[in-house]
Formats: C-alpha cells, structure tokens, sequence
C-alpha cells in the first residue's frame, strides 16, 4: 500500500512538474495599465487594474499566451496618473520607456488619454482606452494606434433616450446637474442635443465634482417644473447623494442616469429613496455570466464589483486574440489584427463589433451592448437591452 | 559660492546636458525633463519666499502663462519663443496690477488670500470654456519648432530655460539686491527705516516671480501637446512650497534638491502600488521633524558640526554655532 | 422662482448648511488658536470620526444618542498617538505644521483606502423622514444636525469662559511664557485642547458621512469649509467660526439656489479675498499687526 501510495505520489508529482514547465521556461511579455489610483478617481483605477488582472490571470493559468511559434507568460505592469494630463503622461512615459512596454490597457479620463496619446503615438505603442472626449479617436493621426473599448455617451444615449420617450412619454422637461470638469463638459451638451431632438427640454447646471450637497441646487432645479432628472456621467457617490437628497426635497418625478453605471453603489448610499431609480448597466451582473464572473472576482477581492470591470477585462481579453491572430508582437500587426477581431466573443459581453465611422472617421470605437436597469423592491432588475446603432 | 562649489556646478549642468546620451531614449530623460520644468516653478517661488511671503496661487499664474502662450500660438498665429514670451509677460501684469494689493498682508493672510486666489484663477479657467476650452482643454499643442520636438531636443529646451531661470533668480540674491530682499525679509520696519522701498521691493521679486513661472505654463503645453486646468491647482501649488520646504527656504539650492527630490521620489515608490502614498506622508513628516530647515540647514549643520571637530572650537566656527542657533 | 415659498425653503436650507460648517469649523480653530497649527489633516480626523460611528451605531449597535460621542471620543483618543508622534514638534510653527500635517493627511487618508476600500459606503440613518411644516420641508437627519451643533457650540463657549481649564487655554493662547510663569501647566493644556479639537472634528465628522457619505475622501470638502469658515470669522475665534459657517450657510444656499453652482462658488471665493484684502483677521479675530 505504502510503495502504491509512494509511486501514485511520485507520478503525480512529476506530471505536475512536467505540466508546470512550460509555464517556468516561458519569456515574459508585459502589458501596460494606466489609472488613476489615488484621489477620487481610485474606484476606477482599481477597476482597471483588476478586470486586466483577470485576463491575465486566466491566460497564464491555461499556460501562457501562444502568440506565433512563442508562448507568453503576460506580466502586468500598472501606473497611477492622479487623473491628470501630466500623469497619463508620465505614466505612458514609464511604460514605454523604462518597462518597454508597447501595450497599454487605459487610462480612463480624458485628459489622461490625451496626455498619454502624446508618447504613446510618437513611439508606436497600441492603447485601448476610455475616456469621453472627442478628440480621442477624432484627431489628426485617425487614432493610428488607440481604440476606446468602452461606450461613451454618444454610443449609449441616443438608443436609451428613444426607449424613455417610448415607455414614459408624459415626460416633457428633463433637468440635469452634471459636473465641471471634462466628462461633464463633454456630456451635458451631447445629451442636451439628443434630448432636443427628441423633443423633450432640458434644463442643466454644474457643480464641483464632489462637493456632496446638492439641496440648494435642487430646489432650484425643482423650481424649473422637470418631470426628469438625469444624472448623466455623475460619479457614483455624487448620483447617489442626489437622488437621496431630491427625494429628502420632497421630488416626485422621474430619476435616472444615462451614464456611470454604478447602481449598487447608488443603492448603498441612497437606501430606501433608490426606490424607481433607472440606470444605464453596462454588465448584466444577474444572468448566469454575469453571476459566474462575479464568483471569480469574488474569490480575489471583497466589496461592490465596479461595473466597468467585465469591460476592462473584455478589453485585455480581445488584445490577447489579437496577439494571438496576428502572430507576432509587432504592433502595427496587433492593431490591424484588434481591427479585424469583429465576432469575436471572449465570453462576457458578447461579440465585438466596432463603429464610431460616422462620429470620428475611424471604426475604433468598440460598441457594447447596454442594459437598463430599475431598483425594484430594493433590487436591481433589468428591463430591457439596447444594442447602440452602429455608425 | 567657493570654487569648489563653482567647479561642482558646472560638472553637474554638463552632467545635465549629457543625460540624453547617457540615457539612451530611457525614463531618464522623461524625469528629467520634468525635474527641470519643476524647477522653473520651484526657484521663481523661492524668490518670493525670500522676500518673507508664500504664496499657494503660483500654479494659477503657471495656468494663465499656458493658455495665453498656447493661444497666441494656435489662435495669433505667433511664432514660437514669442509666444512664451507672451506666457511670461501676461501672468507678469496681472500680479503688477494686484500685486500691491496683495502683498501688504502679513506672512500667514497672505497664505490664505493667494489660497484664494489660486482657486478663483482655476475655476475661470474651468469656466471660460470659449476661450480655454473648459475642463477638457485645448487639444493638439504643435511642438515648438522642429529643433525641439524630439525627446531629447525638449530636454534641452526645457533644460536650458530652467538654467536660465535659475540664474535670473540667482543674479536677484546676490549683491546688493540680494542684500535688500534679505534685509526685507528679516525685519521689514528696520528696511523701511533704511529707506528701502519695502512693497515695491516685494512686487518686484512677485512679478518676477509670476513672470518665470509662466514660461514653465507654456513649456508644459508643448510638451504634453495638450493644456487643461486640472494642472493648475492648488496641489500642485502646494508642491511647489513642499519643494521649497523641504529643500530649504534661506538657500537657491533648496528649492533645486527640492524639485528633484519630489519629482524622483514618486517614481521610487511606485513599485509599492498601494502603500506608495503611506509612505511619501510619511517621509514628508519625518523631514519636518528631523530637518525643519530643509535639506539645505541640515547640510549646513552636518558642515559645520564636522568643521567643529577638525579645527577644534576656533573663532570662525564658534560664531557659526552661534548663528546655527539662531 | 423668487415666491415666498422658495425663499423659505432657502432660509432652511442655509440654517442646516450653516450647522454643519459652524461644528465642521470648531476643531480647525481651536488647534489654531491655541497652538498656531494649521491642521491639514482635519479632514483625515473627520473622516475617522465617521468610519468610527459607521462601527459603533451602524454594526455594533450601540445605541445613536451614546454611539456619535463614543465615536467622537474613540478617535480624539487615538489621536493621542499622532499628537505625541506628530503634532508635538510642530506647535507654534506654523510652515512646517502645514507641511508635516499634510505628510500626515496622506498617511491616513491612504491607510483607510487599504483598510477599508474606495467605494462610498452609508451610516444608517438615525432619524428618517421629513418634517413638513407648512409647506417647508426638512429632513429629520438634518434638523438633529441643527440641534447638536446649537449644544456643541453653548456647550464649548460655557467651558471655555466658565471653567479654570477654559481659562488657562485662554491664557495659554495669549502668552505662552506667562501662562507658565502663572503656574499653568502648559504641555496638559495644550494636550486638553488637542482632545477637545479632535473630538469635535470627529463628532462633525460622523455626522457628515452620515448625512452625505461615508469614503476615505469625504475630509477633503470639510477641509476646504474649515478654511474657508475660519478666515471669515477669524482664526482662533469661536465666535468667528460660529458666524463665518452661518455666513458661508446662508449665502451658498441663497446663491445657489437662484444664481446657479459656479455664481455661487465665484461669489463666495470673491468676498473671501475682498476681506482677506480690506480686514484680513477676518470678521470676530483680532488684528495683530496684519498689515504693513
């Protein structure tokens, strides 16, 4: 029995070696990840750094990325840029140039991406970003060497605004409070243009992101007669301090938010007044994907799952199939090879398709599908999926 | 400044001016070109520091010397040096204009005012959307002429005028000038006594001050090829102070180890991804405690104790303990 | 939208608003005052204050009316730690408190971001609902809020002119030298009014995260209020806390509300610097050779 049990143990043993060799003998290949992690952007970042984090962890546990006659074992080096132009510069700079990186997953602000597209261009280094201005992909170079992979509000809002006017139509005036800095400046006007035109007014203010009490301003939105309130591109804590705050001011309308997502923070801070809250969902947390990566992502961290997760990590996941299509590392391949990666499903949002043509001159916006959502009964449910147009 | 010293200068700016050699297209010269932008910033303030105020709108003033350069460029059609020149005479009226105003405050109101100020410079540039483009900036600064748009050619410009900055500052501390800024500084009843124009003296050195700054505002929109507000806020006027802090208020050199010491460190700590901003607290409160002088006093301190111990207690050197105390 | 009624609702709103800056504002001076510090790490302690009720009342359960002060007085203990650490070296000098408290705030802030994660969290409510009185709505968390700022403020102004302990901060404060020559002992002064100020920059603390939210960021806003506050009312004034927070209330609400965010934050910045200019010792401080 003992010598069995010596042989089993022995054999195990040495199959476990010789299954874990490959992965010891492997070259490594980094990839870069710019976000901010510190000040009030850190939820973000994070979310960067552990949607890429899980591809990457998934990757080298099926033994590496098998990029031509190679195998990769993918090591993923993350940067902090406080948020700012100077950092995603310098961020960039560090990647490139001291770990000689030439992929980058992010960063998420715009003048982050725009301060990172300053030394990332010039050197030839692929980012797949976010980011909501326009000059990101509309620009002189054509976005020769960066994508956006998650929605903006041009992608989002047009298909969500129509499902509004449809279900409730006695909406005639919605009020928005967006904030003044680059994602609110970028937004408000788009989403006053779509609102317009679907006949619907708008009234809009701004405040300083994160200055938490909105009761003046909401009595005088309250004072303009909306039956809407969109929360558009409010950080989470910001949406959820104005929800509760209008229902604390006696608001019976409408509230939703085209933008963020962030509803289960939005139900944490707002409690009972979430009640009928309508949000864009970037991710269907409750169907059975959604359900399997959150056990995933649970076994590694604790705490609310930021909905841009599933979609960092779709991100990480179609740079490696391009890696993988195009054979090589060389980056002007992998950008023709992401370019072409159109079908393909890397199991969590659904098959790539890329637009933005119309918008931007180039098809380097990824177009994901959107849900919306409701808190019912203290739950999040989801109503209906919208898939943007692709233009 | 002995010959040794002298000697030691110019070894470190030739040093300087090698790195883009030595340094072949590496993180080296990314960090020292901001080092060096850093410094413009750093020094200038300095100079209004030695005068006996500090002031936390410096960032704002580098903002206004940015889009007035950047506008003049992409809007005037002016040509390159002419418009720094542009980013540096703009910030430079508006502190002759208020300047007078300001600086009649005490050391600690004067704080808190130019707090303000800093403030009210960033939200106008938030706000001014049609003019500076708002919270997302102007997009696609043209690097400045085709001699400086490479890695290393920017280091040398940036590199260049940061020298030239410095020596501008430097000329102003020494001699007679030198001698009246101090005397300002140290007792302002007794200048004015002296019949030392006490407030003209202090808009000077602030106008100066504002001047330079703006060059760095301008220098940073080429270099990044993009200018938004969020570069101009009171943290980063805050980091300026720390520079100058942490370096040593009383000497140019604080200000010089000062930018170089809180641009690098950053870069140091960042394989500690989480703990990165632990520790950089940290160290900024073991530095006040354990040289509140700055890294300048206690080099100072360090000579002067190891002078004690080689000449014994002479004249010179117990005069230094003396003044050391003080 | 200027009707009787909306105007009303602005009186109200600034009353709340007021309450929270005037307790927000009262630690800050006191540290000021007393010892000349500039405490950048106000915020830090607020933000304590908060995580600290978010245990005892929001997990613990310890009943509210003895869980804000126990939470208050938890952190101003803890803080002891700092205060002997930190804070001791830096009394009387103003520059290098600045600097060094800011190291501090960054130690602290980052701390809780790996201790307790970035996402926003809420402290359950301890009174939910409105009251409606004719028309004019206001939350009942906010009405609390009213009341024990309205205690805090008598509470601190009886122990600071009624008590011997008040006094010899008082004399403290003056005259350094001469409240040790009159036989006080300085460094438990000095301690005392450490604990004081603390307690209540946690106490204002946990009952902001409880009306807004609870994250390691929410000091930063406090932080920017205290300032603002003190140099209207002066620095190391109560009184001047007290009728700065209710200025600042009023005017954010009234502005606000009719004028819009930015008009507000301009106008407010702008009179700051006006009577930063023309009084710089701000509305109740006293001038000590401000100007030159």
């Amino acid at each position: 029995m003992t010598i069995q049990r010596l042989c089993v143990t022995a054999l195990v043993t040495a199959l476990a070696c010789f299954g874990a060799w490959p992965v010891l003998a492997l070259e490594e290949l980094k990839i870069g990840a710019i976000g901010p992690l510190s000040g009030g952007g850190t939820a973000w970042g994070l979310a960067i750094n552990r949607g890429t984090q899980m591809a990457v962890d998934e990757v080298n546990a099926a033994g590496g990325l098998k990029v031509g006659d190679k195998t990769y074992k993918i090591q993923l080096v993350m940067v902090d840029d406080a948020y700012t132009a100077t950092g995603g510069r310098t961020a960039a700079d560090r990647l490139i140039k001291l770990e000689k990186i030439r992929f980058i997953i992010g960063p998420i602000g715009s003048p982050s991406v725009l301060g990172a597209l300053s030394a990332t261009d010039p050197s030839k280094t692929l980012v797949l970003s976010n980011g909501f201005a326009m000059n990101i992909l509309k620009n002189e170079s054509r976005a020769a060497y960066n994508f956006r992979t998650i929605d903006t509000t041009n992608e989002f809002a047009p298909a969500m605004i129509e499902w509004m006017h449809r279900k409730h139509p006695q909406v005639k005036k919605v009020g928005m409070l967006g904030t003044n800095d680059a994602t609110g400046q970028a937004v408000l006007p788009m989403l006053t243009e779509i609102y317009k035109a679907t006949g619907i007014d708008v009234w809009t203010d701004s405040f300083d992101r994160g200055s938490q009490e909105f009761v003046p301003l909401i009595t005088r939105l309250m004072a303009q007669g909306v039956d809407l309130i969109d929360l558009n591109s409010n950080s989470p804590s910001d949406a959820g301090l104005i929800i509760k705050q209008a229902r604390q001011a006696g608001y019976k309308g409408l509230i939703w938010q085209v933008g963020g997502p962030a509803v289960p923070e939005i139900m944490e801070i707002a409690g009972p007044l979430a009640e009928g809250f309508m949000s864009l969902e970037m991710f269907d947390f409750s169907s059975p994907i959604g359900e399997k990566f959150a056990e995933k992502y649970h076994a590694q961290w604790p705490g609310v799952i930021n909905a841009q997760v599933p979609l960092w990590y779709n991100t990480t996941k179609i740079l490696f199939e391009a890696l993988r299509r195009a054979g090589s590392t060389d980056v002007e391949k992998v950008r023709d090879a992401v370019k072409a990666t159109e079908g393909y499903d890397a199991g969590v949002i659904g098959p790539v398709v890329w637009g933005g043509q119309a918008k931007y001159g180039v098809n380097h916006q990824l177009l994901v599908p959107v849900w919306i959502a409701e808190v019912k009964g203290g739950k999040e449910i989801i109503l209906e999926k919208i898939t943007p147009e692709k233009r | 400044m002995t010959l040794v010293m002298r000697i030691a200068g110019a070894c470190l700016v030739v040093l300087a001016a090698a790195l883009p050699f030595i340094d072949k297209d590496g993180f080296g010269v990314t960090v020292g070109t901001i080092i060096a932008l850093n410094m413009i910033g750093a020094t200038s303030l300095h100079l209004i520091i030695r005068t006996g105020h500090v002031s936390l709108a410096h960032a704002g003033f580098m903002g206004i010397g940015g889009y007035v350069a950047t506008l003049t460029l992409m809007r005037l059609g002016w040509p390159f040096p002419l418009n720094l020149l542009a980013g540096a005479i703009a910030p430079a009226c508006l502190s002759l204009l208020i300047g007078p105003l300001l600086l009649r405050l005490q050391g600690k109101y004067f704080v808190l005012v130019t707090f303000m100020l800093g403030e009210i410079l960033r939200l106008a540039f938030l706000q001014w959307s049609s003019l500076t483009g708002g919270a997302n900036g102007i997009f696609g600064v043209p690097a400045p002429g085709p001699m400086f748009s490479s890695q290393a050619g920017f280091y040398w410009l940036a590199l260049g005028s940061s020298l030239l900055c410095i020596a501008i500052v430097a000329r102003m501390l020494t001699g007679n000038m030198g001698r009246i800024i101090d005397s300002v500084r140290d007792s302002e009843r007794l200048a004015q006594c002296a019949g030392i124009p006490v407030l003209q003296v202090k808009v000077a050195a602030f106008v100066l001050a504002t001047g330079l700054v703006g060059i760095q505002g301008g220098l940073t929109a080429h270099y990044l090829q993009y200018i938004d507000p969020g570069a101009f806020t009171s943290v980063q006027s805050l980091s300026f102070v720390v520079m100058n802090v942490i370096g040593g208020m009383r000497s140019l050199f604080g200000p010089i180890i000062g930018a170089t010491f809180m641009t690098i460190l950053p870069e140091l700590l960042r394989g500690y991804v989480e703990m990165q901003h632990v520790i950089f607290g940290l160290i900024l409160i073991a530095v006040m405690a354990a040289m509140p002088g700055g890294v300048v006093d206690a080099v100072n301190r360090a000579r002067q104790f190891l002078s004690r111990r080689t000449r014994g207690g002479n004249l010179d050197s117990n005069l230094a303990r003396v003044e050391a105390r003080q | 939208m200027f009707n009787a009624a909306t105007i009303w609702q602005v009186v109200v709103n600034g009353a709340s608003l007021s309450a929270i800056y005037v307790l927000v504002a009262l630690g800050f001076t006191l540290l000021f005052g007393i010892m000349r510090v500039v405490n950048f790490a106000h915020g830090a302690f607020a933000m304590l204050g908060g995580y600290a009720l978010y245990y005892f009342w929001g997990r613990f359960g310890v009943p509210y009316v003895i869980a804000v002060p126990l939470a208050a007085a938890f952190v101003a203990l803890v803080a002891l730690i700092a205060e002997g650490l930190v804070f001791r070296w830096f009394y009387q000098r103003m520059f290098e408190s600045m600097i060094a408290l800011l190291g501090l705030n960054l130690a602290l802030v980052y701390s809780a971001v790996m201790i307790w994660d970035v996402s926003e969290r809420s402290i359950p409510p301890a009174f939910s609902g409105l009251i409606e009185v004719g028309g004019l709505l206001l939350p009942k968390d906010r009405l609390m809020v009213i009341c024990i700022a309205v205690v805090v403020l008598v509470s601190f102004w009886v122990f600071m002119t009624r008590t011997r302990q008040g006094l010899a901060m008082r004399a403290t404060a003056q005259d350094l030298e001469i409240a040790e020559t009159q036989g006080i002992n300085t460094s438990v002064t000095y301690r005392i009014a450490f604990l004081i100020a603390i307690f209540m920059t946690a106490l204002a603390g946990a009952l902001y995260a409880q009306i807004y939210s609870l994250s390691p960021f929410m000091g930063d806003r406090p932080l920017m209020v205290a300032f603002v506050v003190v140099i209207l009312g002066g620095m190391g004034s109560i009184p001047g806390a007290a009728l700065g927070g209710v200025i600042l209330g009023f005017t954010e609400s009234f502005l606000a509300t009719f004028y819009g965010a930015s008009v507000s934050s301009f106008v407010s910045f702008g009179v700051v610097i006006a009577l930063l200019i023309v009084r710089p010792w701000g509305l109740l401080g006293t001038p000590d050779g401000a100007r030159a």
